[in-house]
């Protein structure tokens, strides 16, 4: 069975050709840039750990979107819900200093992630209203709501810019390994919990057979006696709550402390490794270390001069052509 | 005493501000959103409006500053709106990638594209690019919703449009072509993108990165709102436009003695959007072979 037709191979050497030739535009020479990644990203420990970091909120973003992605929602507003997130945890981690401050501040992020995905649900499963334009709304509302709040009720009193103070020690999360330059946080212990959490939901509970059920016909979801609306609410406050993890663990252990502009985009890259990832949630793991990688290579080809909005190029491409390809697959399925 | 005279001449050039800001702010969003209504009412999901905004936004800064003419900037503004348009009807249509991914991926494409070509090109910046005044691109936003207007009632290619966005299966036992007929939509949304990111470019004299800045988005929540209709789509445009330029006018003031953050006033286009989709406000109106093969 040919899991992969011509007209695919056209898109994908089209979008190789695309890569080269932003590649020519910024006049780096492809097999510098190989050596670049190489020998500063691949060869180094220091290397490793970045891409790890860079992973962590990634891996733990597309579980987040893999998740309503089940159910057949895009939640682009995985990165709203992720900087809600971040803000909520690093308020309660200042609340609380000491290790109830990590506890604190992984509930916090949890819940406020969850309650601005909540009317996301509620506007799709009762009015109709696209998850899409919602989730896009938000995420704008986020950004301001939180620019509001760093220059003002929760700004560090002392500091100039827009920011939090920073959170104790005691209060972030703990180094798992840490050897020379070389470390790992025991956030990437929980995104990788997460990932076995979301294998284990979807195929070996109830509600993630709903979920399931949903997403592939609603209709015969219906017939069945589940609750759609019940079920979409459910599903998109989840994955509200997950990205809202990814924010409260990006501070607890990255950041240690909120400011504006706190997403990179880490919601827009996580469509990507949640679609990357295709139908196997364990695969969220891989794709987000994948993204992980991108985003540290073009960090290092950064330093070089070859602008970071190579990576952008890199992430339309990837989607792109692995949806024409996922597309086929299900194509032969249907036949 | 009160200068009665002084204090209206005052009021007065504040409306004419608020009036010509309204018009700057909106006549963009007017040109995307009815970009996106005729690849909507055909049927494809377009969230790509920003990057075929941004790219022709850019395509027509440079062009229009490398060789002085404006029309040349205009053209190659179209030229890379609807290339873009194109490659969404491509992906959705020939490869049949679910349109909102295809329509993401789009966006990252031209955010990347176009911030590399402006990284690259240091004196990009030098000179300010040949345009044509912004008034003939505000008339030319008026003048395209009437015509799409009279084109969906009236016309032969209009009714054809709605049809295969209504139901691509009924028409196919028309007689329509849907791929084709789509290709036509995407042709016009590539026209009327190249026009918006042409303008904001042109009003700024130049392009700078991201410089469409999420007004895309914002213009496919003026489509939704107008519920798919020009008029209406260009009546929400128009208040979005509104409230940012109120935004503007109103921004460190304290009316009534209450101070509110600019923020407010930044959120507040998006905050309506989502009460209006939580509300009855475009419920069920969409095209309903939206997203449909």
């Amino acid at each position: 069975m040919k899991s992969f037709g011509w007209k695919q191979i056209l898109l994908a050497l089209a979008g190789f050709g695309l890569i080269v030739l932003a590649l020519v535009v910024v006049k780096a020479v492809p097999q510098d840039v190989l050596a670049q990644i190489w020998q500063k990203g691949l060869t180094r420990p220091a290397g490793w750990r970045n891409i790890l970091k860079e992973s962590t909120p990634l891996i733990l973003l597309g579980c987040s979107v893999y998740l309503a992605l089940r159910v057949g929602l895009f939640n682009i507003g995985a990165d709203g819900q992720f900087v809600i997130g971040a803000c909520c945890a690093t308020v309660a981690a200042l609340k609380f200093p000491g290790p109830t401050g990590i506890v604190a501040g992984i509930i916090a992020g949890i819940l406020g992630g969850a309650l601005w995905a909540y009317p996301v649900g509620l506007i799709k499963a009762y009015r109709g209203g696209h998850e899409v334009i919602t989730t896009i709304m938000l995420n704008n509302i986020a950004g301001f709501l939180t620019f509001y709040l760093v220059s003002g009720p929760i700004m560090d009193p002392t500091g100039q810019q827009p920011s939090t103070a920073t959170i104790a020690d005691s209060a972030q999360l703990p180094m798992l390994i840490q050897d020379g330059p070389f470390r790992v946080s025991s956030a990437t212990l929980i995104a990788v919990m997460a990932v076995a959490g979301l294998w284990w939901y979807l195929s070996r509970t109830v509600g993630g057979f709903e979920l399931s059920a949903t997403g592939k016909n609603s209709n015969t979801a219906r017939f069945a006696g589940i609750a759609v609306e019940k079920v979409t609410v459910r599903a998109m406050a989840a994955s509200g709550a997950i990205a809202g993890l990814a924010g409260a663990v990006q501070v607890l252990a990255f950041e240690h402390r909120f400011y504006a502009h706190f997403s990179p985009g880490y919601g827009f890259d996580a469509l990507g490794v949640a679609l990357l990832a295709g139908g196997n949630p364990l695969a969220t793991a891989a794709s987000g270390l994948l993204f992980g990688f991108i985003s540290e290579s073009t960090s290092i080809l950064g330093r070089t001069g070859v602008p970071k909005s190579l990576s952008s190029i890199l992430l339309g491409v990837l989607v792109i052509v692995f949806a024409a390809y996922r597309y086929r697959k299900e194509a032969i399925v249907r036949d | 005493m009160i200068d009665l005279t002084n204090l209206l001449a005052q009021q007065g050039s504040v409306a004419v501000s608020i009036v010509l800001s309204t018009l700057a702010y909106s006549s963009p969003l007017i040109l995307c959103a009815l970009g996106g209504l005729f690849s909507e009412r055909s049927g494809v999901v377009n969230i790509g409006l920003e990057g075929m905004m941004l790219s022709a936004a850019c395509a027509s800064a440079l062009a229009a500053q490398a060789t002085g003419s404006a029309a040349i900037g205009l053209v190659a503004g179209l030229l890379a709106a609807t290339l873009l348009a194109l490659l969404h009807w491509l992906l959705t249509q020939g490869y049949q990638i679910d349109h909102i991914v295809s329509g993401m991926g789009i966006n990252a494409l031209a955010l990347g594209g176009t911030g590399l070509v402006f990284k690259s090109l240091p004196d990009i910046n030098s000179k300010e690019m040949a345009s044509f005044p912004a008034g003939f691109y505000y008339g030319l936003a008026w003048l395209a919703a009437a015509v799409i207007w009279w084109m969906l009632r009236d016309t032969r290619p209009g009714l054809r449009l709605t049809a295969v966005g209504n139901d691509p299966d009924k028409s196919r036992q028309m007689g329509l072509k849907p791929v084709r007929i789509r290709f036509q939509a995407l042709l016009g949304t590539g026209l009327l993108t190249g026009l918006a990111g042409t303008l904001v470019a042109s009003s700024a004299g130049r392009f700078s990165e991201d410089m469409t800045a999420g007004r895309g988005y914002i213009a496919l929540a003026a489509l939704i709102l107008g519920a798919w209709k020009p008029w209406p789509t260009l009546a929400a445009a128009l208040a979005f436009g509104f409230f940012g330029s109120l935004q503007l006018s109103l921004q460190g003031q304290s009316p009534m003695g209450i101070q509110i953050p600019d923020q407010v006033w930044q959120a507040l286009p998006y905050l309506i959007t989502l009460v209006a989709l939580a509300g009855t406000l475009g419920k069920g109106k969409a095209p309903s072979g939206l997203g449909k093969p």
